[in-house]
């Protein structure tokens, strides 16, 4: 196949004494307009010929400002935590945390420990294996096994991580010609499974009814929509019972993201399906075990039919090597905490009521929001990182969210509430943010 | 290295979210829309009132979608690129230039845009005699001395070009989401389903007492 390629620049001769000389490539003025999308495709043909003016515009731009992603925490992610600060080195103790997704505290509770200490001792470190072979343990079984009674689906499939849980689902079952329909906001890992599958891609704006209607009338085949149960960085809800009708009346499967919503939404905490009475009406339910549950892991949870089917058709559970038996025992912990424990939710709810009023109260544009997730707009990604600065210098640790996580527009920063916090911290944290912002405010 | 300047009175640019769809169509094979996010790239409408040029005085409106610039090791960064989809000018002697110099594809007859400054609004209008084309408007924020390099993509026939260009003058760029476009029903905007295009930009660029400068044309070797 003859396929037209970029192999070479006509000149590559240096620039003349008469060019517009480039004295600095990157200097400050600009360093703060760069972001990745700069730094997509370079000439010639060796591909690794795009990492030099990458690392030059990256080493500046982390003493700006990206030094703030991946800050390594020096403490179990708890509702306040010690980070060494990585453009100074400046060891920052105590700081509030609101940016760790572990609504439910979980991660740290003494049972959970245990029961992962106590599997660590017998199983070892590893599960040496993919699920298929080797890898899966009479934990791995147990933990499936309950969680599908829990999200009263009759099957579960246990994923090394929640994105090879929507990789393998997504591309495992859609074929080139099909549809995959998907909210604009949907996370990377739908995206990477739609393409991953081969199938047609079709993204409608997000929540909007009338636009996943127009997309899906165009559509003229098999057809799998995929929506989040929660949004995972504007923490609105999906409009579950409407997108359900519209399933239905188009003849489209349907596949809810659960990963911030699962455990939390709903009477029994089963997720935003349950908090619509939903179940039974939903063909595929995804969920994390990273989030509210604390651990590592994806899952799959629908018939009994399609989960056999992805057992032989999702590559990425078939060729992973399998969640490790430890973490495999301290989850159904949390699993069986979550399940004895509704108050958790309880505090969640009451939490994540008082840090919106507070924050709305001070002015502060959280967006739709509609749970434990909220966003802080900041809209401007110049300004994003000196405000991540002095929020961590004050004793907040935010993390500043750009693009490509979200649109190049739409900087903000995620608030991630957890049932664990205490009502001093989400005031004082509220306090700080306001304080922060307000200094900025133009 | 022959450079060829364009003084401007006034420029200004608008980007607004496109379907991906759409802008794909609308791009040569080996360019790729930047996408704002799944599913939306970037449409931009950018107008120009030259006023010093080798060609005289005219108008110009570009409609172009932004793709990832090129990056050269040991060359400036540029600040984003675009592919000039269709051109439109007040003069057939600008067309034939731009046409020849820097293959940009042409609506062939005489467009008229009319600039009309308010304070911190402009207004453009562009037409074809008594025919609307698009009415665009943008507001302004603060204003710096900038000096940016951008990249244009163009084709002919199988052939692929690039060139830097050098935009330089009083600058204010924003993402306030002040600005508007009506897209009319003409020759130039036959492709763009209005559906699919944003009405609000999300990016508004204006440039006063300017210069661009174009460096040499490259050609992009196929295989």
């Amino acid at each position: 196949m003859t396929e037209n390629r970029i192999v070479r620049l006509e000149p590559t001769a240096p620039r003349s004494a008469s060019a517009p000389a480039p004295a600095a490539r990157v200097h400050d003025g600009q360093l703060t307009e760069y972001d990745y999308s700069n730094f997509y495709w370079g000439t010639g043909e060796d591909p690794f010929v795009i990492l030099q003016p990458f690392r030059e515009w990256y080493d500046q731009a982390h003493q700006w400002g990206y030094y703030q992603f991946g800050q390594p925490l020096q403490t179990a992610p708890r509702t306040t935590v010690d980070i060494v600060e990585a453009k100074g080195r400046e060891r920052l103790d105590g700081l509030i945390n609101f940016a760790s997704y572990n609504y439910l505290g979980l991660s740290y509770r003494p049972e959970v420990i245990a029961a992962a200490q106590e599997a660590l001792a017998v199983y070892g470190l590893g599960a040496s294996g993919s699920p298929i072979l080797s890898g899966t343990f009479d934990l791995h079984e147990q933990l499936s096994e309950e969680l599908a009674d829990f999200k009263g689906t009759e099957r579960a499939l246990l994923f090394p991580t929640g994105f090879a849980a929507n990789l393998g689902a997504i591309a495992g079952l859609m074929r080139p010609g099909d549809y995959v329909i998907a909210d604009q906001y949907a996370h990377a890992s739908i995206v990477d499974g739609i393409v991953l599958s081969k199938a047609t891609p079709r993204f409608f704006r997000h929540n909007d009814m009338n636009d996943l209607e127009k997309k899906l009338r165009r559509c003229d085949g098999k057809k799998l929509v995929v929506v989040e149960g929660v949004y995972s960085m504007d923490g609105d809800i999906a409009d579950l019972p409407a997108i359900v009708e519209l399933c239905q009346r188009y003849e489209a499967r349907l596949l809810v993201d659960e990963a911030h919503s699962a455990f939390l939404f709903g009477e029994k905490g089963r997720g935003v399906v349950e908090h619509f009475g939903l179940e039974g009406q939903v063909d595929i339910q995804m969920g994390t075990f990273s989030k509210s549950l604390g651990g590592i892991g994806g899952y799959i949870a629908a018939s009994r039919s399609l989960i056999s089917y992805l057992r032989g058709f999702a590559r990425s559970y078939v060729f992973s090597c399998a969640m490790p038996p430890a973490i495999a025992a301290g989850l159904r912990e949390s699993l069986r905490l979550c399940r004895q424990e509704p108050e958790l939710r309880a505090r969640l709810w009451e939490n994540v009521e008082l840090l919106q009023g507070l924050l709305r109260g001070a002015g502060i544009d959280v967006g739709n929001s509609q749970s434990q997730v909220i966003p802080i707009f900041v809209r401007d990604d110049q300004r994003i990182f000196r405000l991540g600065e002095e929020l961590l210098h004050a004793g907040v640790f935010l993390q500043p969210i750009r693009y490509p996580a979200v649109s190049k527009h739409q900087s903000r920063f995620r608030i991630s509430v957890s049932a664990a916090h205490s009502k001093e911290e989400l005031e004082r944290g509220a306090e700080i943010i306001s304080q922060v912002l307000g200094r900025h405010s133009s | 290295m022959n450079l060829t300047h364009y003084g401007f009175k006034t420029a200004m640019s608008a980007f607004f979210e496109m379907e991906t769809e759409l802008a794909s169509r609308l791009l040569p094979k080996h360019l790729h829309p930047l996408e704002v996010k799944h599913g939306s790239a970037i449409f931009a409408v950018t107008a120009f009132d030259f006023t010093d040029s080798m060609v005289g005085t005219y108008e110009e409106i570009v409609l172009a979608v932004i793709v990832p610039p090129l990056v050269q090791p040991g060359a400036a960064f540029p600040k984003s690129a675009f592919y000039p989809f269709l051109v439109g000018t007040s003069t057939e002697a600008s067309r034939l230039h731009a046409i020849e110099r820097w293959h940009l594809p042409h609506h062939m007859a005489d467009v008229g845009v009319r600039f009309q400054e308010e304070e911190d609004r402009l207004q453009v209008a562009v037409h074809e005699g008594k025919s609307p084309i698009l009415d665009l408007e943008i507001g302004a924020h603060m204003w710096h001395q900038a000096d940016d390099l951008y990249q244009s993509f163009m084709i002919d026939g199988d052939r692929q070009f690039k060139v830097d260009i050098h935009m330089r003058g009083h600058f204010s760029e924003h993402e306030e989401e002040t600005g508007s476009l009506i897209l009319h029903p003409h020759a130039m905007t036959r492709e763009l389903d209005p559906d699919a295009i944003e009405t609000i930009p999300f990016r508004e660029l204006w440039m006063k007492t300017g210069k661009q400068t174009f460096e040499e044309l490259e050609t992009l070797e196929t295989v």
